[in-house]
């Protein structure tokens, strides 16, 4: 909780920590609370519950989601996608990336402060961490005292819960990619994989490293969206603001002064908003690439403004006009509605739309013919052609079931080979397929035929394929 | 470590989106090493495939960063290399 006084504090010297790139200030975010530290905290609640949860929730028999990868099939609640879908795929890459556009035209890095994994899970780290090694200035005086058996046990207790968190996280997601219910079995009886139990460790090893060690610098220097972020901006975009104009020029004070008459702004030059920012970025300077738009300086100050009982918003959400223009919270929302945001909601909502048409209206059955590398074609007798070929049918749906095989194309032409195949729910068969025609019916060389797969049971579901025939 | 961090860190994305595109059209058990079909489990292709990507494109990279160094930086090496009493600037 913040028990912030608003006299100046004298920095406490931070140590120094050999990092990635310029010599790194580490950094300790002071904790903070707020209306968006609580927003946040929900955000972390939700996506965690749904990571860690969703993978345990069965469905008809098997996990609900399951990208199996040793299987080729990806599962998601009733629907099952295969390697020739790939094409939902690149849809959902397509949202994503129009999501992202939409959000951070309207309202900045929203995705960065809220439901970014780093966000997240350092948020989550640096909870553990304050649980043990206590607020900001408790930690900063352990870094800073000589090794004792009081600071190695709390390191090491703070790294001990750390990696543990890590490693149920690397399980968790190695459970999206094979059963998680088999894999836990493996786990307690100590017959987990090699491949399994090594991408278990990488995986949690990444989260310990980027969530305890890295943080801000992984999205100060790794992380491509901040670099490219400022195309996505324009002068309508919400972002965290400093009221300059309001704030300056900034001084300590007494509570009672009247800073109006001696010429101070509403800034008390507490330096809080620095301590909470957790890239250690002054916002007071103006907009920094830096900023990953998390609030908490928000939060910070405006409790900072209560004790001094002044207005709340030196910090706040605004947008680049309205701080030129002096515009009010309507002539903010206003603006969010304008033809840019447009363009990107329409592109989406059409996006989505066309995706989920396809999938509502996907035919649950598959079809790919390939030629039988081995024999073209062979003279029968009583002059008959014979191809083979094999069909390869996919029951995408999770029914088992029965399909015909018919042939047409040339006159005369059929199948000679089992025309009926049952295929078991979310199961691909291969099938040998011999058709024969009479040796007039087409011309030398390829003739067009086509093979037609139907659902005994659903008439509706049929397909249509064509292959080449070749007559000698 | 600087630079360790700009060979490793972009080379592991790019592996990332070459290993999902490569995999998706291609099935691990339809590949063939040297001949014979490759007789490994999937996951066993999958990761030592994503290691192979990474490993490939970290070469490039780390071949960007070689030849990135500006002539400044490649004069002060050979100066260094060559005459021992120079003062690096
Ligand atoms: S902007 Fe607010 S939190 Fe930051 S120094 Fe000024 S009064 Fe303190
Ligand atoms: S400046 Fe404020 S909003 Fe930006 S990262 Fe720091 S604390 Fe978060």
């Amino acid at each position: 909780m913040n028990d912030a006084a608003p006299p100046p504090q004298p920095q406490a010297p931070e140590a120094i920590e050999q990092s990635l790139y310029e010599v790194r200030h580490k950094i300790h975010p002071r904790a903070v609370s707020g209306w968006f530290a609580t927003w946040r905290w929900s955000l972390v609640w939700f996506t965690q519950l749904i990571f860690y949860g969703l993978c345990w929730v069965p469905w008809h028999g098997r996990q609900a989601v399951l990208f199996d990868l040793a299987e080729r099939k990806f599962y998601i609640f009733g629907l099952v996608f295969w390697p020739q879908d790939v094409f939902y795929l690149a849809i959902l890459l397509i949202v994503a990336a129009y999501s992202l556009f939409l959000f951070t035209a309207i309202g900045g890095r929203l995705f960065c402060g809220y439901a970014c994994p780093q966000t997240v899970y350092t948020e989550i780290f640096l909870w553990i961490e304050k649980k043990i090694e206590g607020d900001r200035h408790a930690r900063i005086k352990l870094d800073g005292e000589p090794l004792s058996a009081r600071k190695f046990s709390r390191k090491a207790a703070k790294h001990g819960a750390w990696i543990a968190v890590a490693l149920w996280t690397g399980f968790t997601f190695v459970g999206y990619f094979t059963p998680i219910r088999t894999l836990a079995s493996e786990v307690t009886n100590l017959s987990l994989g090699p491949w399994e139990t090594f991408w278990v460790f990488f995986y949690g090893f990444a989260t310990y490293g980027n969530a305890g060690w890295m943080r801000e610098q992984v999205c100060k220097y790794m992380c491509p969206y901040a670099r490219f972020q400022s195309v996505m901006f324009d002068p309508d975009t919400l972002i965290v603001t400093y009221d300059a104009e309001r704030g300056e020029p900034r001084g300590s004070r007494s509570k009672h002064d009247d800073h109006r008459s001696s010429g101070k702004g509403d800034c008390v030059d507490c330096g809080i908003c620095v301590q909470v920012c957790p890239t250690g970025i002054d916002i007071r300077k103006g907009l920094q690439y830096e900023c990953i738009g998390c609030s908490a300086c928000i939060d910070a100050c405006d409790q900072v403004m209560d004790k001094m009982n002044y207005p709340r918003g030196l910090i706040r959400y605004s947008t680049e006009n309205a701080m030129l223009k002096k515009w009010g919270r309507k002539e903010i929302i206003g603006h969010i509605l304008r033809p840019r945001i447009m363009i990107y909601g329409a592109i989406l909502v059409f996006i989505v739309g066309a995706a989920a048409v396809g999938l509502a209206s996907r035919m649950p059955l598959k079809v790919d013919v390939i030629r039988d590398r081995g024999t073209l074609a062979r003279e029968e007798d009583h002059d008959m052609i014979e191809n083979s070929f094999r069909l390869q049918i996919m029951n995408v749906s999770e029914t088992p079931r029965r399909y015909t095989i018919s042939v047409s194309g040339l006159a005369g032409i059929e199948i000679e080979s089992d025309r009926v195949v049952d295929i078991p729910a979310a199961t691909t068969r291969s099938v040998v397929v011999e058709v024969h025609a009479p040796a007039g019916s087409g011309k030398q060389e390829f003739n067009r035929i086509y093979f037609e797969v139907k659902a005994v049971a659903d008439e509706k579901i049929a397909v249509r394929e064509p292959a080449s025939f070749i007559m000698p | 470590m600087k630079r360790l961090v700009w060979v490793l860190w972009p080379s592991f994305v790019v592996a990332g989106v070459a290993e999902v595109l490569f995999f998706t059209l291609i099935d691990p058990q339809e590949l063939y090493l040297f001949g014979a079909p490759a007789n490994f489990s999937r996951m066993a292709v999958y990761s030592f495939g994503f290691f192979g990507f990474w490993a490939i494109c970290a070469a490039s990279s780390l071949f960007t960063c070689f030849i990135q160094r500006s002539p400044d930086e490649v004069n002060v090496c050979m100066a260094a290399a060559t005459c021992k009493d120079r003062v690096r600037p």
